[in-house]
C-alpha cells in the first residue's frame, strides 16, 4: 500500500531522516515509535511531503509520489493528521468538516453524515467555532476531518497527547474502529508505546532518524529490547 | 459638506485596506505599493477619459479588472519568487517600497505619454467637474458607498456562504493545514492580489473625485493606509473597515477644525492625525481595536466575526 524506500529527509540543510525503509501494509495499524527526537513526525511529514526529501522514494499503491505536492496527495487519500494545529480555530465545526470535504464531489454529505455516525458528539457542535472546543473535542473533530477526506492511508502525529485518560481511551477505541469496520491502513506516531503496541499489527522504532527496529508488536516485547530501543539505546 | 468629504475618503480608504489586509493575511506581505496601485487605477480611469471619452464610472468594470492583474504580475514575477526563497518580512516590506518607487516612475513616464498623445497636462489632474450632484450631494458619496457596500456584501457571502471562501478563510488561518485538506493555497493567495488589485484600482478610479492626483498620491496616501489597517487590526478584515472610518473621519474632521484655529498650513499635515491615532493605538492595543476586548456586545461580535489571528 505505502513504501518508503532508503528515505533521506530533514528540514533545509538540517538531515534527520537516514535510509528509512518501511513498508505499510493496507487495512492494518503500523505504529511509528521511538524516544523524542528520533524523527518520528519527521518521517509522517516527509511522506506527506511537508519536509525537504534529499533521497530516496516513497511509493503509494505502487504509484510514485515523492515530489508530489501535498494537497495532490491528499487527493490520492493520503490523509495526514498533525500534532498540533489541526482544525481550523476561527472556523465553525460545521465549516472544518465543510472544509474536509473540499476535494470530494458528489459524496460530501455522506462522508459528513458517516463523520457524525462515528462521532456524534460533535453534532452538538456544529454551530461553535473550533477554537472554544476542549483538547479532546478538537481531537475528535481532526479525526473527523481525516475521515472525510477517504482516507487510503491514514497518518495520525501523536493523536493522544495532551488528553484526558478518559478522551485516550475513546480516540485509541476509534482508530481501532476506522481499521475494522471502515477497513482504513493507519500509520500511527504515537508516545504511549503501551497502547500503541497493544492495537498495532506492525511497529517500526526510530532512533537518531534511523530505523532501529522492524517487527510485530510480539517479536517486539519478545526481543527484550524495548525499553532500551525506546529510550534510544541502541547496541 | 465636510462630513460628505469624510465619508467618501473613508469608504475609499476602506477599499484599499481591505486590499492591504487580505494580502497581508494570506502571504505576510506589508504592501507599501498599494497607494500607487490606486493611483495605476486613477490613471487608467484618465485614459480612458482622455482617449475614448469614457466617463470614469463607466470605466469602473475595466480598470477593476486591470487593477486586479496588475496585483497578479505582482504577485507573481514579484513577490512569489522572493516567498520561494524564504525571504523576510523586512525583505518582501523593502520589495513593495522598491515596487512603490517603480509604479512611481512609471506612472509619471506614462503621465507624459499621455500628455503627447491627447495634448491635455496629465501630470496632475481631478475629475471634479465630471461628476453629478444628487440633492446637493456629490455623485461619488452616492457611488462609493454604494460600491463599498457592495464589495462588504460580496466578501460577506464570499467568506461565509461559499466553499471557496471558506477555503480562502482556511488558507488565510492556517496554510499549512489548509495545504493538508488539499486545497490549493498557491490559487487561493493569487486570488487574494486579485481582489487587492482590483479594489485598490477602484479605489483609484474614484479618488480624482474628491482630490488632485499627481503620480506621487500614492507614496502620499499609503501613511493613512497603513495606519488605519494597523488601527483597526492588519490581521482583520473587520478591522480594516473600523480603521478606515476612524482615520478617515479624525483625518477629515481634526484637518479641518485644525486649519479653523491655525490656518490652511495645517492642511498639509493631515497625515499627522493618521500617525498620532496610530501612535496610541500601538500603545493601548498593540494588537488594533478589533482585538480589544470590549464589553459590547457590537465590537466583540465584530471581532469573532471575521478574526484571522495567527
Amino acid at each position: 500500500m505505502l513504501r518508503v524506500e532508503k528515505l533521506n529527509s530533514g528540514y533545509k540543510e538540517l538531515h534527520i531522516l537516514f535510509d528509512v525503509d518501511a513498508r505499510i501494509d493496507s487495512n492494518t495499524i503500523t505504529a511509528i515509535l521511538g524516544p523524542n527526537g528520533s524523527g518520528k513526525s519527521t518521517l509522517l511529514k516527509s511522506i506527506f511531503g511537508l519536509a525537504n526529501i534529499f533521497s530516496g522514494k516513497i511509493y503509494l499503491n505502487g504509484k510514485e509520489i515523492t515530489f508530489t505536492s501535498p494537497h495532490e496527495k491528499a487527493k490520492l487519500g493520503l490523509v495526514y493528521l498533525p500534532q498540533t494545529e489541526n482544525v481550523f480555530t476561527n472556523l465553525t465545526v460545521k465549516e472544518n468538516l465543510n472544509i474536509a470535504a473540499y476535494t470530494l464531489k458528489d459524496d460530501a454529505r455522506d462522508r459528513i453524515e458517516l463523520a457524525l455516525n462515528i462521532f456524534p458528539e460533535l453534532s452538538n457542535f456544529l454551530k461553535r467555532k473550533a477554537g472554544t472546543l476542549s483538547g479532546g473535542e478538537r481531537q475528535m473533530l481532526a479525526m473527523a476531518m481525516a475521515i472525510i477526506r477517504k482516507a487510503e492511508v491514514l497518518m495520525l502525529d501523536e493523536p493522544t497527547a495532551q488528553l484526558s485518560p478518559k478522551f485516550v481511551d475513546m480516540i485509541v477505541k476509534k482508530i481501532v474502529e476506522l481499521r475494522d469496520e471502515h477497513k482504513m491502513t493507519i500509520l500511527l506516531v504515537e508516545q504511549n508505546a503501551k497502547k500503541a503496541l497493544e492495537i498495532s499489527e506492525k511497529v517500526y522504532i526510530l532512533v537518531s532518524g534511523r530505523v532501529a527496529f522492524e517487527g510485530s508488536a510480539q517479536e517486539l516485547l519478545g526481543s527484550g529490547k524495548f525499553e532500551k530501543l525506546c529510550l534510544g539505546l541502541v547496541e | 459638506m465636510i462630513l460628505e468629504g469624510a465619508l467618501v475618503y473613508s469608504n475609499l480608504l476602506a477599499m484599499l485596506c481591505i486590499g492591504l489586509t487580505l494580502t497581508y493575511i494570506t502571504t505576510s506581505v506589508p504592501n507599501f505599493a498599494q497607494g500607487s496601485f490606486a493611483v495605476f487605477g486613477s490613471y487608467m480611469s484618465l485614459t480612458f477619459l482622455r482617449l475614448f471619452s469614457v466617463h470614469p464610472y463607466q470605466s469602473i468594470p475595466v480598470v477593476f479588472f486591470l487593477g486586479g492583474v496588475l496585483g497578479i504580475l505582482v504577485y507573481l514575477l514579484i513577490l512569489k519568487p522572493l516567498i520561494k526563497k524564504g525571504a523576510s518580512v523586512v525583505i518582501l516590506m523593502i520589495t513593495t517600497l522598491a515596487l512603490d518607487l517603480i509604479l512611481l516612475g512609471f506612472i509619471g513616464a506614462y503621465s507624459e505619454f499621455l500628455r503627447n498623445i491627447t495634448g491635455k497636462p496629465s501630470a496632475k489632474f481631478i475629475f471634479t467637474p465630471h461628476d453629478f450632484t444628487f440633492n446637493g450631494l456629490s455623485g461619488v458619496l452616492f457611488v462609493s458607498t454604494f460600491l463599498i457596500t457592495a464589495i462588504l456584501i460580496f466578501l460577506s457571502i464570499l467568506l461565509y456562504k461559499t466553499k471557496f471562501g471558506i477555503a480562502l478563510r482556511a488558507s488565510m488561518e492556517k496554510p499549512f493545514l489548509a495545504e493538508v485538506m488539499g486545497i490549493d493555497v498557491e490559487k487561493m493567495r493569487i486570488f487574494s492580489w486579485f481582489l487587492s488589485g482590483s479594489f485598490a484600482a477602484l479605489s483609484g478610479c474614484l479618488l480624482p473625485f474628491r482630490q488632485e492626483i499627481v503620480p506621487a498620491t500614492g507614496s502620499i496616501i499609503i501613511v493613512s493606509i497603513f495606519a488605519a489597517s494597523i488601527v483597526g487590526g492588519i490581521y482583520s478584515l473587520a478591522g480594516a473597515v473600523v480603521g478606515a472610518y476612524l482615520i478617515g473621519f479624525s483625518e477629515t474632521l481634526l484637518t479641518f477644525h485644525l486649519s479653523n484655529l491655525f490656518g490652511v498650513s495645517v492642511l498639509l499635515y493631515s497625515r499627522v492625525i493618521s500617525l498620532v491615532i496610530l501612535s496610541l493605538t500601538l500603545l493601548l492595543a498593540p494588537r488594533g481595536l478589533t482585538e480589544v476586548k470590549f464589553r459590547w456586545k457590537f465590537f466583540s461580535a465584530l471581532r469573532s466575526g471575521s478574526d484571522y489571528t495567527r
